[in-house]
């Protein structure tokens, strides 16, 4: 028999721990240039990417001074719980980031991005659409800068609308109208009416929200109480699911996106569109079939609101609390949200600026004609609700919304239903 | 003896039916991107094997192969070493409270992940472990341990007690015995169990998603759910990468379907 | 050493682990779910039974509760009835058994993502093959809430059932032949053989299969969490994928471990209850 068996016990437990915890341990590579500062952004889409040129310029600006840039996934929602995930443990391997404005209130209540009121001196607060700098500020405090800006607006075919006369609508009765005598004209089965963001996600929430702005409701009052205009809201929600019942917009809507919007209506297959300033660029390339067809115009309004009521969006720029190069962090924040950067950016994607001095630029509107009209829009675009909770309200809200959106409550439940689940949050928040 | 083999056949067929729609996503990893959107024949005019090209240089599947390979092998390791010690305690020793320790390995196989990924995930936070290997080896361990413990139990106590007594009467101490008599004869049940082990961490997904941020430790299915698409949904490559998510499950299946099957039943019929 | 020590010493690192990592959450969660806590905002507070209060009359909870029942009973009994039929089936196999069983395997074995996407891809409305299928339909089985629920409920089916086929077909094997020769010679052929013979000898492990498949259904939240995520509109909502939005998506630590100890609860009465009837029988005989 043998001699050896304790041994080999003995010896396979620890050899089996330190497999554990030589296989467990993540590793972080670390960087051995000088002083290397991490930007962590999605990737810009668009004809060419300007950020590598501006992280060039910078470096050229600040001798010894690397900026390694880290692209972040696609989706918004990955994006939100790599950022939870990395900043809530305390020791995030970025410096600057970038950010969905929705989240800057959030963040800075969690106290993850940098307080820098005192960085930036108040013309440059000022030089960006108070609308962009309004979501960035949380108890007087500036806590991110404006990099790109986004609003909601109105799409349509000037070709179909010329053709019957019509001007851009101003009221959503007007809209369906014209909709009706289009396609009573064209008459293509295939020709859709509306088509609008309606799937279950943050951009549904705006959708719905555009409504109710677009009705002179709000979703919540200042003191964070859900529905403070019932029977505006009420209407409001029962005209999107009307836009889908009296088929001005396809059912599909329901699941539609920005990019499945945009699609058809690039390919010419709808009247109207409502999206972001981005799809206007793609419109507007050489092989579109919608080429030179395309016109943008404020949202139109419902009985009690006004026009234009379209949702800015956008994304800022924040620096780490944790960074360990907080000046030089900051300074590269400054920089690429500086008047120099956003106008190469204007010029090489897809992005609109934040600092409406850029959309009356003679040589930026000779290359993009639609500025000036976008500057108007962007003037008149409201911000979603401004609290570090938006994000939880936002999904919790959206199933109830998109419940009422596919017929399966009637707004009046879902109200009744998304107040309950607010109330059940705000006990939780303020006590 | 045809009209057998003709009836054989046909179970054979519609058992391939049956898997159907397996074979449909291994063609349609082959189908070039123009014949995706919309599907206008069965059979493509060409095979392609550009989606398999994206998967391997663009996405983030090769990490995260590397990275379920990893925790799947160390947590079975970790699940079986563990497990085959204390089902021999449990079958063979005397322990107190035995009926009690094995009542609540079987109330802990019914434990429902979505209840303990709260607390897990605040222990994860509290340890740093987030987004490591060591966090999924431990959570999936500690899931497969009660079936691994319950199943080996069993096996062990299948072999006659009279071994163990004869090389006691040899003159072997309890390790020895435990060494030399019992683990050859419960290996091919140490195997099935660490298939089941393997085959629970390579397929987990609700554990995964919730512990890991990046492609550190990002595992095969997390990956192929957050599949990344910039514009539109890239059937095709996620077609590929989930061949690709399937190769370990299909080579058990296939090669070591005896050892899958006896642990499957044995886990079942030992109520 | 004694074997008392070593029984010990061989039960420490496993009772450790699970101690640890399974025994201590478990307690952990029920202490969770009476309290207001949203780590990110670090805020941490007694709640008592707030959470299961508001859970009473929340309309979203009820709905993931009908829809968990409903998927559980639908496929449940699908899968036994489809998995007894296979195994009868494959009972006669004499060639080919291997290849037969691992055709059949593989659905069960493959990873529920990819079975998710799998699913996806053919239910799309123009791409997929069930729409090709059915004539080059555009019918949108994931987006119309009246038919992701069964759309979703065929997917587990599908993945499931050779677990329930496979414990049949083990059972069917064990039942000696004689027993049918016997039966044939009082004049019982075809169902009644069936009936009299097959049924009672197989039906003991069809309610074992009935057991882990209703325990998994419960507990079900891989497949439509990434086939559906829960919609459209939550008629998909089961009350995992509830808890899971509760927990990392609202960031509600206490109040989605509320949700998670009621899933933990139904898990465990339905086995206790399937263990006693379990008994019951058993005693009956």
């Amino acid at each position: 028999m043998t001699r050896r068996p304790a041994r080999a016990v003995l010896l396979g437990l620890p050899v089996l721990l330190l497999t554990l915890i030589v296989g467990g341990c993540g590793e972080r590579a670390t960087s051995g240039a000088p002083v290397t500062l991490v930007f962590k952004h999605a990737k810009i889409l668009g004809p060419a990417d300007p950020v590598p040129g501006l992280l060039r310029r910078f470096e050229a600006l600040h001798p010894g001074v690397r900026v390694q840039s880290e692209a972040l996934t696609w989706s918004s929602d990955e994006q939100h719980q790599f950022y939870v995930i990395n900043l809530e443990g305390g020791s995030p391997p970025f410096d600057v980031m970038m950010l969905d404005v929705i989240w800057v209130p959030e963040f800075a209540r969690a106290g993850w991005i940098l307080d820098l009121t005192n960085f930036v001196p108040p013309a440059e607060r000022d030089a960006h659409f108070p609308t962009a700098i309004e979501p960035a500020l949380r108890e007087g405090r500036l806590w991110a800068l404006p990099w790109f800006m986004n609003v909601g607006l109105l799409y349509y075919r000037t070709d179909l609308l010329a053709k019957y006369g019509f001007r851009p609508p101003e009221t959503h009765d007007e809209l369906i109208r014209q909709v009706r005598r289009i396609r009573e004209g064209e008459r293509d089965p295939r020709l859709d009416g509306f088509l609008w963001q309606g799937k279950q996600y943050e951009g549904g929430m705006v959708n719905v929200l555009e409504a109710l702005w677009a009705n002179g409701a709000r979703l919540l009052d200042d003191a964070g109480r859900p529905f403070p205009e019932p029977d505006r809201a009420r209407e409001s929600l029962a005209f999107l699911r009307g836009l889908i019942e009296s088929g001005v917009s396809p059912g599909w809507v329901t699941a539609g996106d920005e990019e499945l919007t945009r699609r058809p209506f690039g390919d010419g297959r709808a009247i109207f569109l409502r999206s972001w300033p981005y799809a206007l660029d793609l419109f507007e390339l050489p092989a579109s079939p919608v080429r030179g067809k395309v016109g943008v115009a404020p949202l139109p309004r419902l009985p009690h609101g006004e026009a234009g009521a379209g949702s800015t969006g956008g994304a800022h720029l924040a620096v780490s609390a944790r960074t360990r190069h907080r000046a030089l962090a900051v300074e590269l924040v400054r920089f690429l949200t500086s008047d120099a950067a956003q106008r190469a950016m204007t010029e090489s994607a897809a992005l609109r600026p934040s600092r409406p001095s850029l959309y009356r630029d003679a040589t930026l509107v000779a290359r993009d004609p639609s500025l000036p009209a976008l500057l108007e829009l962007m003037r008149r675009g409201r911000p979603r609700p401004i609290t570090p909770y938006y994000l939880m309200l936002s999904t919790t809200l959206q199933p109830e919304f998109s419940a009422v959106l596919v017929g399966r409550k009637s707004p009046e439940r879902a109200m009744r239903d998304a107040s309950a689940q607010v109330e059940h949050m705000r006990r939780a928040i303020a006590p | 003896m045809r009209a057998g083999a003709r009836r054989d056949a046909l179970v054979l067929l519609g058992l391939a039916l049956y898997a159907a729609p397996f074979f449909w996503q291994a063609l349609t990893s082959l189908r070039p991107d123009a014949e995706l959107l919309p599907l206008a024949r069965l059979w493509p005019s060409g095979l392609t094997l550009a989606h398999y090209d994206v998967v391997f240089r663009q996405s983030l599947m090769p990490r995260a192969l590397v990275n379920s390979l990893g925790i799947a092998l160390l947590s079975t390791l970790l699940a079986v070493v563990l497990g085959a010690l204390a089902a021999y305690a449990l079958a063979r020793l005397p322990v107190r409270g035995r009926g009690l320790i094995l009542l609540g390995m079987i109330a802990a196989t019914a434990f429902p992940q979505i209840a303990t990924v709260s607390p897990l995930y605040l222990m994860m936070r509290a340890f740093g472990l987030r987004d490591t290997w060591l966090a999924l080896i431990l959570a999936d361990a500690s899931f497969t341990l009660p079936l691994v413990i319950w199943l080996l139990a069993g096996f062990i106590r299948e072999i006659p007690p009279a071994l163990e007594e004869a090389a006691g009467v040899d003159g072997a101490g309890r390790l020895a015995t435990l060494r030399w008599v019992v683990l050859p004869l419960v290996a091919p049940g140490m195997a099935s169990a660490g298939l089941l082990a393997f085959l629970f961490s390579w397929n987990e997904f609700l554990f995964a998603y919730s512990f890991t941020a990046t492609e550190a430790s990002r595992t095969v299915p997390v990956a192929l759910a957050l599949f990344p698409g910039v514009f539109e949904v890239p059937w095709g490559d996620i077609a590929a990468a989930s061949l690709l998510a399937s190769l370990p499950p299909i080579l058990i299946v296939v090669a070591f379907q005896r050892f899958l099957v006896r642990g499957l039943l044995a886990g079942a019929l030992r109520e | 050493m004694s074997d008392r020590r070593l029984s010990w010493l061989f039960l420490a690192p496993a009772l450790l682990v699970l101690g640890g990592l399974t025994v201590y959450p478990a307690v952990w969660v029920l202490w969770l779910s009476l309290q207001y806590r949203i780590p990110v905002f670090s805020i941490s507070r007694w709640a008592g039974l707030e959470h299961y209060a508001f859970l009473a009359v929340d309309t979203r909870f009820w709905n993931a509760a009908w829809v968990t029942a409903a998927f559980t009973l639908v496929s449940v009994a699908l899968e036994c009835i489809l998995g007894l039929a296979i195994a009868l089936a494959l009972r006669g196999q004499r060639r080919w058994r291997q290849a037969a069983v691992a055709l059949l395997l593989l659905a069960w074995a493959l990873p529920s993502v990819v079975t998710a996407k799998m699913f996806e891809w053919l239910y799309h409305p123009s791409g997929g093959l069930v729409n090709f299928l059915l004539g080059g339909r555009t019918i949108n089985w994931l987006g119309d809430p009246a038919l992701a629920l069964p759309a979703l409920i065929a997917a587990d089916v599908w993945r499931t059932t050779p677990f329930v086929a496979l414990l049949c077909y083990a059972r069917l094997l064990t039942i000696p032949p004689d027993l049918y020769e016997a039966g044939q010679v009082d004049g019982a052929a075809g169902w009644q053989a069936f009936a009299r013979i097959t049924w009672p000898l197989v039906r003991p492990i069809l309610f074992v299969a009935l057991l882990f498949r209703t325990l998994d259904a419960l507990r079900a939240f891989d497949l439509m969490f990434v086939l559906t995520g829960g919609g459209p509109a939550g008629s998909t909502e089961t009350l995992t994928v509830y808890a899971y939005r509760a927990l990392f998506q609202t960031l509600q630590v206490g109040f989605g471990s509320a949700i998670g100890v009621v899933v933990f609860a139904l898990v465990m009465l339905v086995a206790v209850a399937y263990l006693r009837l379990m008994n019951q029988q058993e005693r009956a005989g």
